[in-house]
């Protein structure tokens, strides 16, 4: 299978630092991929590495099954972390001087370019200069410039960043669309909900390194450590003592329905859920017995401090 | 190099620039605010001098004498006081108090006695002076009368006579080519304050068109769309389309100057030539008006401007500028991808922009001298040619330097563009940790890339 981004063996040094030290990933095509990792853990110089910026001291980039070029580069769709556009430029303009940079001819980056704009409700500012604008108008602005040549990969880093929840919404809509139409993307975010809204796959790095990756659902499946909730009717030492040496019982709580109670467990073998609904039924009326998966953020966190926490998932 | 790519980056720098409120406002204004500057010089000399009569007051009746029919003094030479537009003489033995010869309309009283011959001083005694032009030519035509009454007094010889033995001799210049053929020489001081003229517009340009270069390299690093720039278009790209399209601006700055100059100096020498100035009118039926070139060749500046040879000068302007900006240009391109701050950048720009200022500096000595060995040198060497050849062209120049100078020039400047190509890029992609010297040091030393 032709990915449409493939990075092997990827190392950088800056002075003393390895900032990446054998970083290796692909991107299916069609697929969203969230790039994930705790501030310096290299994620901006991958990404750069990538768009030619930063020049990688060994390793390989393949861009759709070829190796790295600055044509192919010149292909994708980039949006950095630090937005830029020039202040005392009109706004149509700019956008039509990056759309010719990505190699459109200056009619058909207009008539894109008024398309996105009238989609994105930003039509009325196109001879507006970027300093009378809003920061969010001006990073949906980035955004339409980033994907206006209609690119086949596209990298965000941070693409919701200075959006209210509405437009982050659009936004995120808009990603999504592109993905259904085939568009590969790789999404660098610290924004963990929007890894679970969006991302197929994720990869996590910390110091350089992938310790983590697959895709989302497997992640989360295998991140899974025995969690159940149970909700039930009957009485909490019944409860317990079901449990014996099946499961540990983290809690009991009241549940907000009421005459029920929520217990959460963690399955001694994680394997045997059902033999442990099955004893737990003989003692006490079982409402719920849900599997509860971790979230991206917890296993963000487990995998890089060790730690964890959960979200339930029927 | 893809040409498309380089032609947008042209095409941003040229439009964001030259359509601007100010660009507009400078480029239009300039050449008339110059050209009003020649027609204030012009109107100040022929328009405002004030019509003068004079009274002077020969007492030892050196310069006068009676004359019966009119009962009038009138001076021994005539011709030495040739009839003038605005100025007129009338002479007595014995001036009335000052009060009364303003009464009767006189403007200035000029006074000596017999110790003029001897000491050459009198006195010019006015309320309102007549102004310089008045007075050099009332000192010229006393002088004259006091030759003529010397001439009388100690020789043998008749006015006409000593006119006619008297003798100044007037070297013309001729330059003897290797060729055998001889041109037309001379004027090396008035050529070279010319050339000039013309290199002190070129350093300031350069100057002025390396700052903006600077800033903008600044600015794009600083809000980071290098970052999206760089993803587009390679760093060598960039910084080609970046100082090619500043020097556009330049060019149609220069250019749109040249014209409009040209325009506005055509329209002021056809109202000033037609009578319609003010101090130009015709001053009677049947007589016309000065034509300004004429009134231009009487100032010691003006005349500078009409012996410009404009075409050549414009030319090699632009084609020094074409040489001298790319070599500059890049350089400070460079600086600008290296630093963090403009104000850092123009710390490291100074020793760089060196060899120009000792050029600009040089070439004020250089007038009274055009043709001393190392001016030669310098014409020649590109970090300095572009400001001391233009001085040497309007002197003059034997072909084959020029066209050392101009091939020296655009070679160095074409290597210094890819130099300067490859530390922007190593400078435009830096972090912001290491900036100005050391990060080109670093880039020198190999780590560039």
């Amino acid at each position: 299978m032709t990915h449409a981004l493939r990075i092997s063996e990827l190392r950088k040094t800056f002075g003393q630092q390895q900032v990446l030290d054998g970083v290796g990933f692909e991107v299916p095509q069609g697929s969203i991929m969230g790039l994930l990792g705790p501030n310096g853990a290299g994620k901006s110089t991958l990404i750069r590495s990538i768009m030619g910026i930063v020049e990688p001291d060994s390793g390989t980039i393949e861009l759709n099954g070829t190796l790295w070029s600055r044509d192919a580069v010149r292909g994708i769709g980039y949006l950095p972390e630090e937005r830029g556009l020039y202040r005392d430029m009109k706004v149509g303009e700019q956008a039509i001087y990056f759309a010719r940079l990505k190699g459109m001819e200056r009619a058909d980056a207009v008539r894109e370019l008024k398309v996105w704009f009238e989609r994105l409700e930003v039509d009325g500012w196109w001879d507006k200069k970027v300093s009378d604008i809003s920061k969010g108008m001006a990073q949906k602005i980035q955004f339409i410039c980033t994907l206006v040549h209609k690119p086949e990969l596209l990298i965000l880093d941070e693409p919701l960043s200075g959006f209210d929840p509405i437009n982050a919404r659009r936004i995120i809509e808009e990603v999504r669309s592109l993905a259904a139409s085939g568009t590969s993307i790789l999404l660098s975010t610290h924004d963990m909900p929007s890894v679970e809204r969006l991302c197929d796959a994720v990869v996590l790095i910390d110091r350089g390194q992938v310790v983590l990756s697959g895709g989302a659902d497997e992640l989360r499946e295998t991140g899974w450590a025995g969690e159940q909730e149970v909700v039930f009717r009957g009485n909490d030492i019944a409860f317990t003592n079901a449990l014996g040496a099946l499961a540990h019982l983290d809690g009991i709580q009241s549940d907000s329905v009421e005459g029920t109670r929520k217990a959460s467990i963690r399955l001694r073998n994680r394997e045997q859920p059902g033999d442990v609904l099955h004893a737990l039924a003989e003692a006490v009326d079982i409402v719920e017995f849900v599997k509860v998966r971790p979230t991206m953020e917890s296993l963000f966190i487990q995998a890089v401090s060790g730690t964890s926490s959960t979200e339930t998932t029927p | 190099m893809k040409g498309s790519l380089v032609g947008a980056v042209i095409g941003r720098e040229w439009r964001t620039r030259v359509f601007k409120k100010s660009f507009l406002l400078g480029t239009l204004l300039m050449p008339f605010l110059g050209v009003g500057f020649i027609a204030l010089t012009v109107m100040l000399t022929e328009g405002t001098e004030t019509q003068n009569l004079v009274l002077v007051e020969d007492t030892p009746g050196l310069i006068t004498r009676m004359d019966a029919a009119s009962g009038q003094f009138v001076p021994r030479c005539p011709g030495c006081f040739p009839k003038r537009d605005k100025l007129e003489y009338r002479f007595t033995r014995e001036a009335p108090a000052d009060s009364v010869w303003k009464l009767d309309g006189y403007t200035a009283l000029v006074e000596f006695d017999e110790s003029v011959l001897q000491n050459k001083a009198g006195y010019l005694v006015y309320e309102t002076s007549p102004g310089m032009q008045a007075k050099r030519r009332i000192e010229r035509d006393l002088s004259h009368a006091m030759e003529h009454a010397r001439v009388l007094e100690s020789t043998e010889l008749d006015w006409t006579e000593y006119q006619r033995l008297k003798f100044e001799l007037n070297l013309v210049d001729r330059e003897a080519s290797d060729a055998g053929s001889r041109t037309e020489g001379g004027g090396e001081e008035i050529r070279g304050f010319v050339g000039f003229m013309f290199s002190a517009v070129l350093f300031l340009v350069l100057a002025v068109y390396g700052g903006l270069i600077l800033r903008s390299v600044v600015e794009e690093k600083s809000n980071r769309v290098v970052e999206v720039l760089i993803a587009s278009v390679r760093p060598e790209e960039l910084l080609l389309g970046k100082v090619v399209g500043m020097g556009a601006v330049a060019l149609t700055q220069i250019v749109a100057w040249s014209v409009l100059s040209t325009a506005a100096f055509t329209l002021f020498q056809f109202v000033f030539d037609s009578g319609l100035m003010p101090g130009n009118m015709a001053p009677g039926a049947g007589e016309v008006p000065a034509d300004l070139l004429t009134v231009m060749a009487e100032n010691e500046f003006t005349k500078i401007l009409i012996e410009i040879n404009w075409a050549l000068m414009v030319f090699s302007t632009v084609v020094y500028f074409v040489g001298g900006y790319l070599l500059y240009g890049s350089l400070y391109a460079v600086v600008g991808a290296s630093v963090q701050s403009e104000q850092e950048g123009q710390g490291m720009v100074f020793p760089l922009i060196m060899p120009l200022m000792f050029a600009y500096f040089f070439g004020l000595q250089a007038i009274e001298n055009p043709e001393m060995a190392a001016f030669s040198w310098l014409s020649w060497f590109p970090l300095t040619s572009p400001v001391i050849m233009l001085i040497r062209v309007a002197v003059g120049v034997p072909m084959w330097e020029l066209a050392l100078s101009v091939a020296l020039l655009l070679l160095t400047a074409r290597f210094m563009l890819w130099m300067a190509g490859r530390a922007y890029r190593h400078g435009v992609l830096a972090g912001d940790s290491t900036s100005g010297w050391k990060l080109l040091l670093q880039w020198v030393r190999g780590n560039g890339g």
